[in-house]
């Protein structure tokens, strides 16, 4: 075990780490110039871009509002429902599609068929069947978030190799035996990604029920200030739900390093 | 190296416990294979005895059905026809019995190297204390003391492999079926693994089936060598080792071994167009 080599390179992975982190910096921060000099300079009229510190005003000026929490309270929790009910979802239908060949074979046109429609026709039905309030956004943020889980779930489970199944075969295993101890462990890795994907997909699915028919919501929020041109706030809104989806890729990013060590990528 | 009650010289014991020392028989064994292109036979007609304690290695060119052979004894493959017996039963289905080491180590890479090794327990529904102490012998016999805790992709090839030994070996298999355990490592590992097994085995007294291209390491370990011939797959030979043991590296530079490797060879070349 030569431990200096391999000490060598990742300090050179860290610094070449740094190198990326400040350029992107850079680049962050000359897109904030920009933001606020075209606008200043009359070069980008104020109503199709405001300048980025009218935004940052008018963004301090709307999370001080008494309303606003109301808004995000319930934005979030459609969130969190449709990503919780979605995820579980796509879990329990993969795997039984995964473990069980016949249902499968039957169910797969019909997968397919889901997966090819754009689930975003569905916003306007949804709004029929469960209404104006937040049923019709959780529904939505289910169809949409599950999809990922339940395919990557299958596909996780399929992967498993053979030689981990023979092994246990040669054990004498029981199919459940199998199934908890190799084929699902194997499969997590591929199964998180979906739970990522499914979580971007749930924001999605909230904003978009939000902006075909709601009386609440940041989505609202967003619909109302773009119709009265406070564009200045829309944009704020716009930041909220960007700091949502990124707090919630940066949470599950943590799990999936505490949970899924053994990621072959990865030194524990 | 500490020798732990695993080590025990038992050889001879087990050797003579046997009433009938023949513990793994096959007779007239065939398999085929049905392919697109019509039907393929892996085996025919294979009939070979090995005795309690003893080491017998296959070697033959690739596609001379040897692993084959191996998963059939193993009950992972269902045969054609002919009949195979352990202990003058029937084996239709693996056997808590024997083990099997595959050419990679099939670790789990959520588990660390003690929690690999206990895995068949945990299968058996052992209790993980019970086994815990024998386990750790057997890590410690395979030389894996400081990776106790260790996980799979922290460790190289031939300690990886080492693992798998330790995970067949800690469940106390009567038989160890192996098909080219050793194929994936380099020269100077697979040396040293071939040492370990021969110690492990021989002082256990575990009967052990040997599947290999290598023809050194099929001398080398063996006390009988069943050379192969590729399609149909069939025993050509059997060649009797009568070095004595313990084997060392020295053995192998003995004429005696030089005899038998050039013996396997002749063999082996009778079949082999180049």
């Amino acid at each position: 075990m030569s431990e200096s080599p391999l000490a060598i390179d990742r300090a050179a992975r860290r610094r070449s780490d740094w190198t990326y982190r400040l350029g992107a910096l850079g680049i962050g921060l000359a897109i904030i110039a920009l933001w606020e000099l075209l606008p200043a300079a009359g070069l980008i009229n104020p109503i199709i871009l405001p300048r980025f510190t009218s935004v940052a005003e008018a963004l301090y000026t709307l999370v001080v509002q008494p309303f606003f929490m109301r808004h995000l309270i319930v934005t979030l929790n459609e969130i969190v429902l449709g990503f919780v009910i979605g995820t579980l979802l796509g879990l329990g239908i993969g795997i039984a599609l995964a473990v069980w060949p016949a249902a499968r074979r039957l169910t797969y046109p019909f997968v397919i068929g889901f997966q090819a429609t754009p689930k975003i026709v569905f916003a306007p039905l949804f709004i029929a069947w469960f209404g104006f309030g937040q049923t019709s956004k959780v529904v939505m943020a289910v169809v949409i978030a599950f999809f990922p889980v339940l395919i990557n779930t299958m596909v996780g489970l399929e992967s498993v190799p053979a030689e981990a199944r023979k092994l246990m075969r040669s054990l004498k295993a029981t199919p459940l035996q199998v199934f908890y101890k190799v084929s699902f462990l194997h499969a997590l890795p591929v199964i998180f990604a979906g739970v990522q994907a499914a979580f971007t997909f749930a924001v999605i699915g909230a904003i978009v029920g939000e902006f075909v028919g709601a009386q609440e919501g940041l989505g609202y929020l967003l619909n109302l200030y773009n119709f009265q041109l406070r564009i200045d706030r829309a944009f704020a809104v716009i930041v909220i739900l960007a700091a949502i989806g990124a707090i919630g890729f940066f949470l599950l990013e943590w799990a999936d390093r505490k949970f899924i060590f053994w990621r072959e990528d990865r030194t524990p | 190296m500490t020798d732990p009650a695993l080590l025990q010289p038992r050889r001879e014991e087990a050797l003579q416990r046997a009433s009938s020392p023949v513990v793994v028989e096959t007779r007239a064994l065939s398999k085929t294979f049905q392919i697109a292109q019509g039907t393929v036979t892996a085996l025919r007609d294979v009939n070979i005895a090995v005795n309690a304690g003893e080491f017998v290695s296959f070697v033959g060119p690739s596609g001379c059905g040897k692993s084959t052979l191996l998963n059939i004894i193993a009950g992972l493959l269902p045969k054609t026809s002919g009949e195979v017996h352990v202990h003058g039963q029937p084996i239709t289905e693996p056997s808590r019995k024997m083990g099997f080491m595959f050419q990679a180590p099939v670790l789990l890479p959520w588990r660390n190297v003690e929690k690999n090794v206990l895995l068949p327990a945990e299968v058996y529904g052992l209790k993980p204390d019970a086994v815990r102490d024998k386990a750790r012998s057997v890590i410690e016999a395979v030389g894996l003391k400081d990776f106790m805790k260790a996980y799979p992709k922290q460790l190289s090839g031939g300690m990886q492999q080492r693992v798998a030994l330790a995970r067949v070996l800690t469940y106390e298999p009567e038989i160890l079926l192996m098909d080219e355990p050793f194929g994936a490592l380099d020269e100077f590992t697979r040396e040293a693994m071939n040492l370990e097994l021969m110690r492990i085995t021989q002082s256990a007294g575990i009967t052990c089936i040997f599947v290999t291209h290598n023809i050194n390491e099929a001398v080398f370990l063996s006390d009988k060598v069943v050379v192969m011939t590729p399609r149909p797959g069939e025993v050509s030979g059997i060649v009797d080792v009568t070095l004595p043991r313990p084997r060392e590296i020295r053995t192998m530079h003995d004429s005696a071994f030089a005899d038998l490797i050039f013996e396997v060879r002749n063999r082996l070349g009778r079949h082999i167009q180049t």
